[in-house]
């Protein structure tokens, strides 16, 4: 959903943003698990979040281009520098990073969750073992009036 | 003082109760069966669940914005902002026709007979002008408009059968009946006001999970689905997005109506017989206050000085234990599970006087908070190591909460904030507020109960909470009742002792906290007093 407000995002940009999101949340290292790079970060922002686009580019801008080339642990360093420069902003993109990567079907399967929303599907869970509240009845009253 | 004659004219009504909430959708369907033209005015709007939350992908994200439980977050223009930066806890509510039982996790316990006679029983505070006994049949007559599940049995309260068996307590509530067992405490499942079967047109829930951002199937019992229905077809009429400055006086110093704001921001004056205050502990005191007159200086109803004073809030502390076993806690009513009342007589041996509720909730809800809660407590990191320890919390951590009564004390209070606004102008509530020594000996007593109770249900590891901040739910006592007008501010039916003809029937009238959430007994007050009004119809301006 592109209007007038939302910015164009260059092609390194969004190379710059796919690492970005690989660090914040890497794949695990068993495979079980995907990185957030392949998750569609500005489609998610677009529907549910137009206004902090403007805000994510001011913070891609802030990496330089070979920062989408360099290793993990070098991203990682790079990307705590930032998080500690600017705590607000950083909170802000890993919200919305962890907010895209688990509504993804895929991560919601993953970690036995249900995909989508939960209404209407919702869920079912045992009733529960009553029986040893026998034994605090046996205690007695215990209530003053 | 408002210019009556300026506003666009409304016709008279009888009663005009202010807040379409938990209480005032009460003592609205209450008194329909007296004919009288009743109005009610809301600030807020309808809700719809087909638009809540929990019908979207993005369910978990609303949580933190529109849907926050934090009016200063969610920032919404139906909300009113709350100055706290003097209390250790925020002030949470709801602005909408259901109020705050919109976003209220619908545990839904009833105070005990000794939370009305703390006086009498431990030498603190005072006792209420009612009885347990009084709202028996009140709390009777709520749950079975409300729709209420629950066991009866419970040997910490007098005999009570509730309309609807308990909803399932799940892994969640098995595991840590465990822990109660193994130390020989009580432990019961809750009271809750979210239905186990079908009941009377609703369906049964559907274990969402996050009841705090409105129930999309309809099984929760907020206001808008239970009272207001019977109420609108009784006859009573309810004007939306209509926010209260002020109640205006006569020159007898009677009520004679209020001052508001409609939907399109035009200054209106609406006469009445009655006026009934329903917008809980922090927005009533804030109308009162700000009802400034010739005959009432200092706030209507305020001859005491007592408006606005004793808030009481019920402190929190939370003990979340870590299982390696998955307990799906992310599934089933996130607030409602099973509670402990072991500690919640007094027993002076503990160091302080009254008691707290332990209430058992299941997790904390989604991946997004349950990674968003992580981050902020360093347990689940970003960047590499993220999955293991997500992985070791989604799904595996339950809280005990101690929710711990609050003892009245004039520091504790809401006043005008004089600077904060809200976006029609009217002064916002400012909240001051500081924990007793005796609350703070009970929080750390709770927490370390919760952490025992954690332990011997088999968690591996425990993430204390001393006192939540995000836990200003309950709103009390800033309206006392009570006998004495120089030490109250209504009488023991709601009734302001300076203004005959206003009432309030919110949680400001409560005169000591209990320990347990307040929305059943707010409820049951509000149509008892509903009934005196109705018993009192001839003479009730009379002293």
């Amino acid at each position: 959903m592109e209007n007038a407000t939302t910015p164009a995002f260059t092609d390194a940009q969004l190379r710059r943003l796919s690492a970005l999101q690989d660090t914040i949340v890497p794949a695990s290292e068993d495979g079980s698990m995907p990185s957030a790079g392949g998750i569609d970060l500005l489609a998610y922002l677009s529907t549910q979040a137009p206004g902090y686009l403007a805000e994510l580019a001011g913070i891609l801008d802030r990496f330089d281009d070979p920062f989408a080339d360099l290793a993990l642990g070098e991203r990682v360093e790079l990307v705590r520098g930032f998080s500690e420069s600017d705590r607000p902003a950083f909170r802000s993109l890993v919200f919305r990073v962890y907010d895209a990567y688990y509504q993804d079907d895929r991560v919601r399967t993953a970690i036995g969750a249900r995909p989508g929303a939960p209404f209407p599907g919702g869920h079912s869970i045992p009733a529960g073992d009553l029986s040893s509240l026998e034994a605090v009845k046996v205690r007695g009253k215990g209530y003053r009036r | 003082m408002a210019d009556k004659g300026a506003s666009p004219s409304n016709d008279p009504v009888d009663v005009l109760i202010i807040g379409a909430g938990a209480s005032g959708a009460a003592i609205a369907w209450s008194l329909t069966e007296t004919r009288m033209r009743i109005l009610c005015l809301e600030q807020g709007d309808w809700m719809s669940s087909s638009h809540y939350p929990t019908t979207r992908n993005n369910w978990e994200a609303q949580q933190f914005g529109a849907h926050h439980v934090d009016p200063n977050v969610r920032a919404l223009d139906v909300d009113y902002p709350v100055n706290g930066t003097d209390s250790p806890i925020d002030v949470l509510n709801f602005n909408a026709v259901g109020g705050s039982t919109i976003a209220y996790a619908a545990h839904f316990p009833r105070l005990h007979p000794s939370d009305f006679r703390v006086k009498t029983l431990d030498g603190v505070a005072d006792d209420w002008p009612v009885t347990y006994d009084d709202l028996e049949p009140y709390f009777v007559q709520n749950d079975r408009i409300m729709g209420v599940s629950g066991l009866p049995g419970d040997p910490m309260y007098p005999p009570k059968q509730l309309p609807l068996p308990p909803i399932p307590i799940g892994l969640v509530g098995e595991t840590v009946a465990r822990g109660f067992d193994r130390l020989g405490w009580h432990w019961w499942p809750s009271d809750s006001a979210i239905l186990s079967q079908p009941y009377e047109g609703r369906d049964k829930c559907l274990n969402l999970n996050p009841c705090m951002t409105g129930c999309s199937q309809g099984a929760k019992g907020s206001v808008d689905i239970t009272y207001w229905p019977e109420a609108l077809r009784a006859g009573v009429e309810l004007r939306t997005r209509c926010r209260v400055r002020e109640v205006t006086v006569n020159d007898d110093g009677m009520a004679d109506g209020v001052v508001y704001y409609d939907a399109d921001g035009r200054e209106c004056f609406q006469k009445a017989e009655v006026v009934i205050m329903a917008c809980n502990g922090v927005g009533t005191p804030r109308i009162l206050l700000n009802s400034k007159s010739k005959q009432f200086p200092d706030g209507l109803a305020n001859r005491s000085g007592l408006v606005g004073k004793n808030l009481m809030f019920h402190p929190v502390a939370v003990a979340t234990g870590v299982f390696e076993e998955r307990l799906d806690t992310h599934k089933g009513p996130q607030g409602c599970c099973i509670l402990s009342k072991e500690f919640y007589e007094t027993d002076l041996e503990r160091g302080f006087v009254r008691g707290y509720n332990m209430q058992v909730t299941r997790g904390a809800a989604g991946p997004l908070a349950t990674a968003m809660k992580g981050l902020a407590g360093g347990t689940i990191p970003w960047g590499p190591g993220h999955h293991e320890q997500f992985d070791r919390y989604f799904d595996h951590t339950v809280q005990c909460l101690a929710v711990c009564e609050d003892l009245p004390e004039e520091c504790n209070q809401v006043t005008l904030d004089p600077e904060l606004k809200d976006s029609s102008g009217i002064p916002a509530p400012k909240v001051t507020y500081r924990l007793s020594e005796n609350s703070r000996k009970m929080l750390a007593h709770g927490l370390e109960r919760g952490k025992e109770v954690m332990r011997a249900a088999g968690a591996v590891e425990i993430i204390e909470t001393p006192l939540l901040r995000v836990g200003g739910w309950h709103l009390l006592g800033t309206a006392r009742m009570g006998a004495d007008p120089e030490r109250s501010v209504v009488n023991g039916w709601g009734r302001s002792h300076d203004v005959k003809n206003l009432f309030i029937v919110d949680g400001s009238i409560f005169v000591t906290a209990g320990g347990v959430n307040p929305t059943s007994t707010i409820q049951a007050l509000a149509l008892y007093i509903g009934d005196k009004i109705k018993a009192n119809l001839a003479n009730l301006f009379d002293d």
